[in-house]
Order: C-alpha cells, then structure tokens, then sequence
C-alpha cells in the first residue's frame, strides 16, 4: 500500500460517504467548470486584447468581465436553424455528447486535501479510483465522438472535413498524451489521480520528468484542438470547422465543452505534473497554506496559470499546416516519448538493482558510449547541391524587387454544377449564366 | 468496486441535464424566421455542393491514421500495467519491455520509410 | 492492492527454433524499410533462407538433446512431437520461399502482384502486372506465418494456441490476396479465406472460452487433470471441445469446414499455395494431435465418435469431389482435403503408432504437395498458369520430364507402393487397426482407390492423349524452384523405398510431455 500522508484520504474510502455530500461535491464541480468556463472566455479575450494593444471587453459588468455571461444569453436568444440536409436525431445528440464527457472528466480531479465537513471527512475530490487517468483519457476519447458526429450529420462539406481532422488529431495526439503519463506511473506506481498527487508531496513530477511535462504539454494543445493547433476549425480554410451549421444554444454547447476540455487539460497537467493541490514544496511545512480549504486556491492558481499558457500560445503562435502538424506528431513525439519512457525505466532499474553509485556512474558511461557510437555512426542527410538548389530556385519567379511570386497564369477550372446536387433538372437547363 | 462510479452518474445526471435542457430550450427561447436559404448547407454564399450522405469517399490517410492509433494504443494499453507494476518487475519487466518496444519500433520504422506517416 | 508479482522464468534456449523464425520475419520488415529497392529481393531471399536454416540447426540441436520439457510456466511444450514437426516446418518453409523467389517463370519477373491494392482490372493494376516492379512484403509475411506456424505445435496453452493461430492465419489471408495473374480470383480467394478463417478463429475462441469455464484453467495439463475428476459440468466440457475443434479442423481443411480450401487454392499464388498445403496442414495437425493426445487424452469416448464422422466424411466427399474437378489446383485442393481425411485416421487411433504414424505422413505428404504444387506452376500459357486439365493433355509428349515427375508425385499422393504416400498410409491404416478403427480403415482404403482414380486420370491425360495445337508451355525454372522439385521428389521416392530410418525417428519422437 502507498504511503499517503495525514491530509490525504486512502483511494478505499471513496464513494462511501453520504448521498447529500455526494450531491453537494458534484453540484460544486458542476459550478466551478462552469464558472471558470465564463471566466475563461472572458480571460482570453482581454488577455489576446492586452497582447495586441487593444482593450477589449469593457462594457458589461465591471471592466467587462460579465461580457461571456451576456453572449451565453445572446447565443440562447438566437434563431435556432437544423439544416435541410442535417441527419436530425444525430445533429441534436452530438452537441450533449460533445458536452457530457466534458464534464465527467472532472470528477476524478482532485482539487484539495482531505477536510470535515458536517461531520464527515471527505476529500475535495469527487471521486477516485484504481484506474482515474485511464477514466480521463475515455472521456477525452468520447468527446471525439461528438465532434465526429456533429461534422457527419450536419450534412455539409465543410463541417464534415473538419470533424475528419479532429478525429485524426485528436487520435494522434491522444497517443503522445498517453504515452507522456507512462513515466508518471512509473514513479508514482499507480493510475489514481490522488495517489499521483500523494507520490508529489516532495517533488514535482515536473522537476523529475522534464520530459514527459514538455510533451504532454504539447499534446494537451492538440488534443482540444486550441491554437496553434486549431486546424479542424481553421477559419481560412474550413469556415468554423465541425460547428460550422450549429446556432444558438447547440453552439454553445460546442463551445463550452471546448472550454471545459481546456480546464480539464489544465488541471490534469497540474494533477500529474505540478502536484495538484500541493503547495511548492518549501511552503508545505506550513500548516495553514496545505491542509483544509486553502490548497484549492494553489489549484485554482496552477489552473489558470496554464489556462494563460494557452491564450499566449493563441495570441503569439500562428497554425501549423496540417501535415507539419501531423509530422510533429507523428515523427516527433511518439518516438521521443518511447526512448523517454525507456530510458527512465532504465534509471529506475538502475537506481532499484545496483546499490553501489560508482556501479551506476559505470553503467550510465557505457549507455552513454554507445549512444555516441549510434551518433557517429548515424547516417547524414545529405545536403543538396547547387545544382538542385538552383533547379528548386528556377521554379518560383522572382521579380518585382526580389520577392517570389505565385504564377499568376492560374485559370479557375468549371464547376461541373449540373452534375451535383440537382438530379431533377434537366442537364442543358440555362445554368451556366450563374455565379 | 462500483462505490467509485456513484458520484460520476451524479455528475452524469446533472451535466447530461444541464446539455439536454439547453439543446432542447434552443429552439423555443430563439425567434422563427423562415428562409429557405437558411436551411441550405453553408458554402461561403456559393450554391452547396455536399457529398452524399455517408457515401462520400474520404482519403486513405484518414484510414491509416486511424489503423497506426489502435497500434500504438493498444501499446499503450500494455505500458500502463507494466509502469504501475514496475518496481516489483525488477530487470526482467525492463527487458520484456525493451523488447515490446524494439518490436514496435520496427512496425514504426517501416510505416516512416514507406511514407505512412507523410500527409501531403 | 494486488500481491506481490512473480517475474515468470523462461528458458530461452528451447524457443530459440521460434525466436529465430521471428527474428528474420523482424529482421525482413527492416530490410523492407532501409534496403534500397533493388537490393532488396535478394536480401529478403538470404534473410529468410537463412533463419530457416538457423532454425533448423537449433531444431535439430534441441532434438539430438533429447530432453523433452514445458517452458515459459508451462505454455509451451518442447517436446519430441513438436520438434519433429518444428524442422518438419523448417524445410517444407525453405521450399516455399524459395518457389516464392522464382522469377523465370513470370514474363514480368515475379509471382506475387507488385500492389495488391489496386482495384482487379483497372488502368494501373495493368500496367503495373506488365511491369518489372516486385513487391518484397511477401516474404516477411510468409515468416511471421512461418514463425505462428512453429508456435502452434508446441503450445501447450490453449490461449497461446489461438494467438499462434491468428500469427500464422494473419499473413495467409493477406498473402492468398497477392496472386499477379487472375487477380479477381485472388482477391476473392482472400476474402474468402479471411472471413471463414475469422469465423472459424471466433469458435476457436469461444470453445477455449468454455474449457476455461470447465477446467479452471487453459493449460493442456490442467484440463487434463479437470476431465479425470468427478463433479464438473460435461456440457461445457463436450461443447468446448467441439468449439475447439472446429476452430482446428478448419485449419486443416476437413469436412463440413472445407469449403475454402479448393477456391482458396486455386485463387492464391501457386508458391503461397504450397506453403497453405504443406505447411498450415502440418502446424495444425500438430495442435491438433496435442489437444486431443494431452488435452483429452483420458476423455477419448467423449470426442472420438465426433472425429470418427469428420474423418469418413473428409475421405468421402474429399474423393469424390476430386473426381469431378477440372482445375488442376481445385483437384489437388480436394486431394488434399481427402489426405486430411487419412491422417486423421492416424489422429484417431490414439496411440503411439497412431501418433508416429500421423508425423511420418505429414512429412511425406508436405514433401509431395509442394513440389506439385511447384510443377504446376511451370505449365503456363499467355495468361499465367494453365491450370485447366484440358490443357495439360499430351503434356507428356512436349514435355516428358516435367509430365513424369507430376506423374511419380500424384502416385505418391495416390499411395502406390514404392512411394512415400503408400508407406504413409501404411503407417497410419496399421496404427487405426490397432487402435480399434478397422471400419474406418476400410472407408479408407475404398477412398483411397477413389482418389487413386483420378490421379490416373490425369496421368493418363498426359500420357496418352494428342497435345492441344495452342496448348500451354512448360517454362524452364531457375534455380529455386528446380531444387525445391528436385529435393520433394527425391524424399518421396526415398522415403517410399527405405522409409524406415524416418519412421524409427518418427517414433523416437512420438511422445508428448504432459
């Protein structure tokens, strides 16, 4: 059995207090999700606004900040549109299957120590149990499943391509995601989200895995699909992505569950990688600032720190295009994060069979002489030559003061309209006039 | 075993709630005004040209994406067990590892040189 | 929290036949991805040579050892039978991939096609057919089936054995695909072979599913102890087995689970087709053979009536469907299903010499299959190989030596004496008499004067009729496929004339650790 200290519950006492505290635990993480959401929304507008020197919201509510609440209710008083061509049942659903996950997410979260409540000693936590992250990735994974949904049944192109490569995004990012976590169970030798947090209380797992922090911190931003990520919902290319037909509430849907998405992320970085709840180590010798309800406001900070994280990422990075994105993905992170995960498993074995430290020093020269040898070794890219250089050069025109230009002898093909769409008029109908 | 599932269909109940009642208010709170043109499936202003219903055909990289992440998922799905359970493996669950590992690096090398993983 | 884990102990030394097959099918995917393109097929060939060879060489190590033991925590049993049948695999493995190595034959340089995707008849799949583009995937393929195929007879746990299955059917659905010619006929012939051989794994897995509810456990050993105790549930037991069994007899092609086999045959390249008949039949009657032998050795009463009716009804249908087949490949398709009907016999008697019996024809019958099938594959016309048997008329008076060994290899599959079939035969009729299966002994014999009919036929046909004016030609072979005939024709006439050195080794090794 883990040792777990005397602010943390054991993962066995979970889910056995009484039903009202139940209800209140799951009430409070409902608010607070949908509380940060609004706050959220509002933060990144002024945040990208101070970054681009404008001001931003400012009209609603003090300094603006009630601005998000206001478009949740514009958003609820617009005309609500279902697309002729819209698979109805399947249109409806996906928004409330992109949403419900969302939530659930949370609930394997800690956010807190252990505290007394009307008599009860519960953790600040809605649930836990042997399997939590395991839980986290399944939500994340079914939220896929609304977004692939709404893109297939709005009948429409541009949604459905975008709900296509948010599939295929979200499934290789989840990966390096995944993969990023297999060191942290290593050390922490569980999948409980508290005991994660427990295997923290003196060392975070940052200053540890360096590694996995810097990877899945890349793949977070992928897996919700946020800048400079955001391809399924590239405004130039894709108009508004998946959600391209949806108005009105079911906008919002989409919208707060991509929210949501961000906090969850958010708070799972912070659980595995920041220690939670826990206060920097130097300060948890003070008994005020790491048991009772005071740790959540260390939470809360971690969150929003990393909620920041992402609007500066938003407001400074420009998209990747879709195939950088997916080599990066691809190419870059899943073999770094597996001779990552070996090589800290190596360190651990070491560290576990070999008690002498010159044995280890001896070892870890070895390992270090032979990867060497592979970079020795290693074939070199060959650099091109002038020849190629100067027949890739001859492609782009260069005039006009040294800049390239595109050919400019381009011709927009015909659309083939009367082929599309319109069985039932004849094909030599006075189409072509149009457009 | 189950005890640590009660409060998620807690949450369930609330958050399911929550998105249906707003899915379903959507269209009462929100003005009517028809327009045939609305209903279109929206092209930038162009005449919509959608694919068929489930009978459009998408391109292959799709696929294969999706068939390389049931790989290396269910590599993960063995990596987890093996790191909870790692301190009391000692150098044998190591080895096994290193082995697993090298075995899919070598599918992975394969897919890269065969361009598998290019998405032109 | 879970208990202390045990690191499992695992001697390597006796997997290292399997690991080195692995290994060269590891080691092919990598030539695949770094050697340069034209060096490839070559490399392919060496690598899978070989690890065949090395594989052999550990085989035959393991076997002069002599010791017989279970490994792995007892999922794996390294013993007399699966040695036998490991190097048995071994060398019919190294024939195949050399028939897949051939290149004279084709007018484009290759049998399989160079991209197996592209739709039967259109623009590219044309131009690519006449084209000297050679897709190498072909032999890491055949290894990993080679390696599920090495697995399959030594395991000793039934969950092992359904992996095994599915390493060594995998390749073979994909690889029936790769014909170069008839692709439509490949293409189905794949499909085909997929979805029965997933429906056939499914049962597979469904009975082990219930022994596992009987027994307790999926070790061979355990649920032979579980039938020798009282107070268990039969019914899961006799459906269990029953599952199982038809998940294994799928494999090795018996009646009512044949209905693949001739279409399959046919639609897949010659050479995979060789490996389908030589050496899937050998790994599956191995695990076959380990099953029933180990598994339900002691609860024989409860299967034996259920072998008994696959077995008369393999032999029957297997012959007299041979005789109206037209295809020389669907013919020597049904020839084989009636084999399979024979060595059951063998499997039936349950015995020592039942069980040497059965080895010692596998042996010979995987010798004598490839290089038919090897022959085959030289008669060809403009459009690949001629397979009609209209075609193959007076092919005795074009080409007397290729019609002749065809001829000496379709006696022996027919069991006449002063060939390996009839010393086959011989070993497993002797041992199902002893065994107390005399009637089926007899259903044998009448099956086997049916099955000699048609061989005859075709032998006549050659000999002794006027070749057709734009009949087929025979292609001269290189190297590779010449070797394979040459060697499956030498060990039929040797082992027909003095079988007795094979026999003896067949019965040294014929007893399963438990």
């Amino acid at each position: 059995m883990r040792l777990t200290d005397s602010t943390q519950l054991p993962l066995t006492s979970f889910g056995h207090e009484p039903f009202w505290l139940t209800i209140a635990k799951a009430l409070f993480v409902f608010v607070l999700l949908v509380v940060l959401t609004l706050f959220t929304i509002v933060f990144e507008r002024k945040v990208v606004s101070w970054m681009q020197q404008r001001t931003g919201p400012n009209r609603v509510g003090p300094r603006g900040y009630l601005q998000s609440l206001a478009d949740g209710l514009k958003l609820a008083l617009k005309e609500e549109i279902i697309p002729a061509l819209a698979d109805k049942p399947v249109y409806i659903l996906a928004p409330v299957v992109s949403a419900v996950p969302a939530f659930l997410a949370f609930s394997v979260i800690p956010f807190g120590p252990k505290v007394n409540v009307g008599g009860h000693e519960t953790a600040l936590q809605l649930t836990d149990m042997p399997i939590g992250v395991l839980f986290i990735l399944a939500c994340s994974s079914v939220g896929v499943f609304g977004i692939v949904l709404a893109g297939w049944s709005s009948g429409s192109t541009y949604p459905l391509l975008g709900a296509l490569r948010s599939a295929a995004q979200v499934i290789s990012y989840e990966v390096a995601m995944g993969l990023s976590f297999v060191a942290v169970f290593l050390y922490a030798g569980s999948l409980s989200t508290s005991e994660i947090v427990a295997a923290q209380h003196d060392r975070w797992f940052i200053i540890t895995l360096p590694i996995s922090f810097l990877i899945y911190a890349v793949a977070m931003v992928g897996e919700t699909n946020r800048a400079p990520f955001d391809l399924p919902e590239a405004e130039s290319e894709l108009v508004g992505g998946f959600h391209t037909e949806y108005t009105s509430l079911k906008f919002a849907m989409f919208f707060l569950a991509e929210y949501i998405n961000v906090i969850t992320v958010s708070a799972l970085a912070t659980t595995m990688f920041l220690g939670g709840w826990r206060p920097p180590p130097f300060l948890s010798r003070v008994e005020f600032l790491s048991t009772g309800y005071f740790p959540i406001v260390w939470f809360l900070l971690k969150v929003v720190g990393f909620i920041f994280f992402f609007i500066w990422l938003r407001g400074t990075l420009p998209r990747l295009r879709y195939d950088q994105f997916m080599k990066l993905g691809w190419k870059v992170l899943i073999p770094v994060s597996l001779v990552w995960i070996l090589l800290v498993a190596a360190i651990r074995t070491l560290t576990n069979q070999v008690p002498s430290s010159r044995d280890r020093f001896t070892y870890i020269a070895l390992f270090m002489a032979v990867v060497f040898a592979v970079f020795l070794v290693w074939p070199q890219k060959k650099a091109p030559t002038e020849e190629e250089v100067e027949a890739e050069s001859a492609l782009v025109p260069v005039e006009q003061g040294g800049f390239p230009l595109p050919p400019l002898d381009l011709v927009v093909p015909p659309m083939p309209r009367s082929l599309q769409l319109t069985p039932t008029s004849p094909p030599n109908s006075e189409e072509a006039p149009r457009g | 075993m189950l005890q640590y599932y009660l409060p998620i269909i807690v949450l369930f109940v609330l958050a399911f709630g929550f998105a249906a009642f707003s899915v379903g208010a959507a269209s009462f709170t929100g003005p009517k005004r028809y327009n045939r043109a609305k209903y279109d499936a929206y092209e930038c202003g162009i005449e919509p040209a959608p694919q068929p219903m489930g009978g459009g055909r998408f391109p292959i990289k799709f696929y294969l994406t999706a068939m390389l992440f049931i790989v290396f998922d269910i590599e993960i799905i063995f990596l987890y067990p093996w790191a909870v359970a790692f301190g009391r493996l000692g150098v044998f669950g190591l080895v096994e590892m290193v082995l697993f590992i090298a075995t899919v690096f070598v599918a992975y090398a394969y897919v890269w040189r065969r361009g598998g993983l290019e998405w032109d | 929290m879970p208990t202390d884990i045990q690191a499992p102990s695992i001697a390597y030394l006796p997997l290292l036949p399997i690991l080195i097959v692995f290994g060269a099918a590891t080691l092919g995917v990598l030539v695949e991805a770094f050697v340069p393109a034209h060096q490839r097929r070559l490399s392919q060939v060496v690598v899978a040579v070989a690890g065949l060879v090395a594989s052999l060489g550990a085989v035959i190590y393991l076997a002069a050892d002599g010791t017989s033991r279970l490994v792995a925590e007892s999922a794996l049993a390294i013993d007399g039978p699966a040695l036998f049948l490991q190097g048995t695999l071994c060398v019919l493995g190294i024939g195949s991939i050399l028939l897949l190595s051939e290149r004279r034959l084709d007018r484009s340089g290759g049998v399989v096609v160079s991209q197996a995707a592209n739709a039967p008849g259109s623009r590219e799949d044309l131009r690519l057919a006449e084209s000297s583009h050679v897709q190498t995937e072909v032999y890491p393929l055949a290894m990993f089936a080679l390696g599920g195929m090495l697995l399959f007879p030594a395991c000793n746990n039934l969950l092992l054995m359904f992996v095994a299955l599915e390493v060594l059917s995998l390749p073979l659905y994909l690889m029936a695909g790769l014909a170069r010619r008839r692709r439509l006929l490949s293409q189905e012939a794949a499909l085909k072979y997929f979805l029965l051989g997933a429906f056939a794994s499914a049962f597979f897995l469904y009975g082990v599913a219930l022994l596992y509810g009987y027994a307790g456990s999926v070790d061979l050993g355990d649920i032979l102890t579980a039938t020798s105790q009282a107070g268990k549930s039969d019914g899961l037991l006799y459906l269990g087995v029953a599952m199982l069994g038809v998940g294994l007899l799928f494999k090795v092609g018996a009646v009512p689970f044949q209905a693949w086999t001739p279409d399959v045959y046919q639609g897949s390249p010659t050479p995979v087709t060789a490996l389908m008949a030589a050496c899937t039949k050998v790994a599956a009657f191995g695990a076959l053979l380990r099953v029933f032998y180990v598994g339900f050795g002691t609860s024989q009463w409860d299967w034996r009536p259920m072998l008994w009716a696959v077995a008369i009804l393999t032999m029957v249908v297997g012959a007299i469907l041979a005789v109206t087949q037209t295809d020389v490949k669907r013919m020597l398709a049904y020839s084989s299903i009636a084999h399979t009907g024979f060595i059951l016999v063998g499997v039936i008697a349950i015995n020592k010499s039942g069980l040497s019996g059965t080895l010692f024809y596998l042996l010979t019958y995987g010798f004598t299959t490839i290089a038919s099938f090897a022959v085959v594959g030289l008669v060809r016309d403009s459009a690949g190989e001629a397979t009609h048997l209209a075609q193959w008329a007076g092919l005795g008076k074009r080409s007397p030596l290729v019609a002749g060994v065809f001829a000496l290899l379709l006696f022996a599959l027919a069991g006449i004496p002063l060939t390996s079939g009839f010393m086959a035969k011989f070993a497993v009729f002797k041992a199902a008499t002893e065994g107390g299966a005399t009637a089926l002994v007899v259903v044998g014999v009448i099956a086997s004067a049916v099955t000699a009919f048609f061989y005859a036929r075709v032998v006549v046909l050659m000999f002794f009729q006027e070749p057709t004016v734009d009949g087929p030609t025979v292609a001269v072979p290189s190297a590779y496929t010449a070797v394979t005939i040459a060697v499956g024709v030498a060990f039929t006439v040797i082992l027909g004339i003095v079988p007795q050195p094979v026999l003896d080794l067949a019965g040294k090794a014929a007893t399963f650790i438990r």
